[in-house]
């Protein structure tokens, strides 16, 4: 396909930062409608993933939002290619995995609630953390990651970080939805927690626990 | 006191104290003036401490007038109540600095008396003329401007007429940022929409830095017809975000506590899609 190549040279080309965050997101914005785990994709999806280490946010952004776009099909790659030494990378995967909502992500998702120095990429864990698609896993599998999530926002509404902490009461109030009885207990006390003044300093986090428990009952 | 820590180390209330205290070295006591404001210290000799440091004559030296400085600014902080008049005086002191940080420190007391003063200062001959080697506008306007528009905030202010025309001809002055500040504290001081537009012209300026001071001033003003603008503006999430809140909790013209209404549900979920 002519237009990948020429996209990809574009990329490899810039010779500007405004000009690689350009070519970013051209080559973003047709990722996702190439054919599903083609190899043209995979080759896309693997330059979007370089471009999350060239240390240009405006190039990040448009990556990640390309490598959402191609949903599961961006997971498997991402998860290859993890950078334990480039935090920048890191976080940016955390944020593409936080959005894609795939199982395959929780683990990396786990890790950045529990020790992410980043606030933003707790941020982002902690809702993502309330995303994770299950409808394909195994009953077993399905109770073993839900314990893993919720225990996850429960360190998120702990976070000092008061962004941190309205993330994930969004994270709580989209897991409740498709909770079980003890798991959705287990929600609702959280989500009480944070709503009350003694507990939650910050006004907009009990304004939306408030707005979650409105929801629930 | 222990000569070997130096500046920039952890230290405790105790000793910030003694080294606000001792008259030795200056930038000992400066240094201990930041950190007691820094770290909200409660003690009941710090402000009484702080007090005594402001107080200088115009002659002061300069390593007097760094100590001032520190000790204005973190009155602020604290919000000491006691350091209204005494920050009054500091904005008549000759030091550009020290003038600079009692405004900024009057805005944060948020006290209406200190409103004449710091009007009067702006409305000097000179003060928006570029003085010296230009480095500095005759008066610290930008804070000058900040401090009325924060003030009138806090006492939610009446619209008043004579009180706005006076501000306008600083939104025509060269440097942006009192520009800006002038159509913050016009937005602050009457609820009129136009005075936001500058500031949402700017949610669109081609330096990233400019955009991100019009969003985090909009947000200080707690604007919300702005959110929608500010939540597409081309910036980070985090200080977007930060924005939003402020919106959410302060809303400039607001009826009593924040409550779950329609306006705040758009408001939330536009938090929500930013995380």
């Amino acid at each position: 396909m002519n237009l990948l190549k020429d996209l990809l040279l574009a990329v490899q080309t810039a010779a500007t930062a405004d000009s690689l965050v350009d070519a970013t997101r051209d080559l973003a914005a047709i990722c996702s409608d190439l054919p599903a785990n083609s190899s043209d994709q995979l080759t896309a999806i693997n330059c979007l993933i370089e471009l999350l280490s060239a240390n240009n946010p405006g190039a990040a952004v448009a990556a990640v939002d390309g490598l959402i776009a191609c949903k599961t099909a961006a997971v498997q790659p991402i998860l290859n290619n993890l950078d334990e030494h480039n935090y920048g990378a890191r976080a940016w995967a955390v944020r593409a995995l936080a959005q894609i909502g795939d199982p395959r992500g929780l683990a990396v998702l786990q890790r950045a609630i529990e020790q992410d120095i980043g606030p933003s990429v707790r941020r982002a864990a902690a809702m993502g953390l309330g995303r994770i698609e299950l409808a394909e896993l195994s009953p077993e599998e399905k109770l073993e990651t839900m314990e893993i999530c919720l225990a996850g926002l429960k360190l998120g509404c702990a976070d000092g970080e008061w962004i941190v902490r309205y993330a994930a009461v969004v994270g709580l109030e989209n897991f409740s939805r498709n909770s079980s009885n003890s798991f959705a207990q287990a929600c609702l006390r959280l989500l009480q927690a944070r709503s009350q003044e003694a507990i939650e300093e910050t006004p907009v986090v009990r304004l939306r626990a408030a707005q979650a428990l409105a929801a629930f009952s | 006191m222990d000569k070997k820590i130096l500046p920039g180390e952890p230290i405790n209330e105790v000793e910030a104290l003694q080294r606000l205290q001792q008259q030795e070295d200056p930038s000992q006591r400066c240094y201990a003036a930041w950190w007691l404001g820094r770290m909200r210290s409660q003690h009941p000799e710090v402000i009484p401490l702080l007090l005594k440091a402001l107080e200088i004559k115009p002659t002061a030296t300069e390593a007097a007038i760094a100590v001032a400085r520190s000790a204005a600014r973190s009155l602020g902080k604290l919000h000491a109540k006691t350091a209204l008049a005494p920050l009054i005086q500091a904005l008549l002191h000759p030091d550009h600095g020290l003038r600079e940080a009692a405004a900024r420190s009057l805005g944060e007391l948020g006290d209406s008396k200190a409103i004449k003063p710091l009007m009067e200062r702006l409305l000097l001959p000179g003060a928006d003329e570029p003085v010296g080697n230009g480095l500095h506008l005759g008066e610290p306007c930008e804070a000058l401007l900040e401090a009325i528009g924060q003030i009138c905030i806090t006492i939610k202010f009446e619209t008043n007429q004579d009180f706005q025309q006076p501000l306008e001809r600083f939104l025509q002055n060269k440097r942006p940022v009192v520009a800006s500040a002038a159509s913050r504290a016009l937005l602050q001081i009457s609820g009129n929409p136009k005075w936001a537009e500058p500031m949402l012209a700017l949610l669109e300026h081609p330096q990233l830095q400019m955009r991100r001071a019009a969003l985090m001033d909009l947000g200080a003003c707690g604007w919300r017809p702005a959110a929608e603008a500010i939540s597409c503006c081309l910036a980070e999430n985090s200080l977007k975000l930060i924005a939003l809140r402020n919106l959410v909790e302060q809303p400039l013209i607001s009826s009593g506590s924040i409550s779950l209404g329609a306006r705040e549900q758009q408001l939330l979920a536009l938090m929500d899609k930013l995380l």
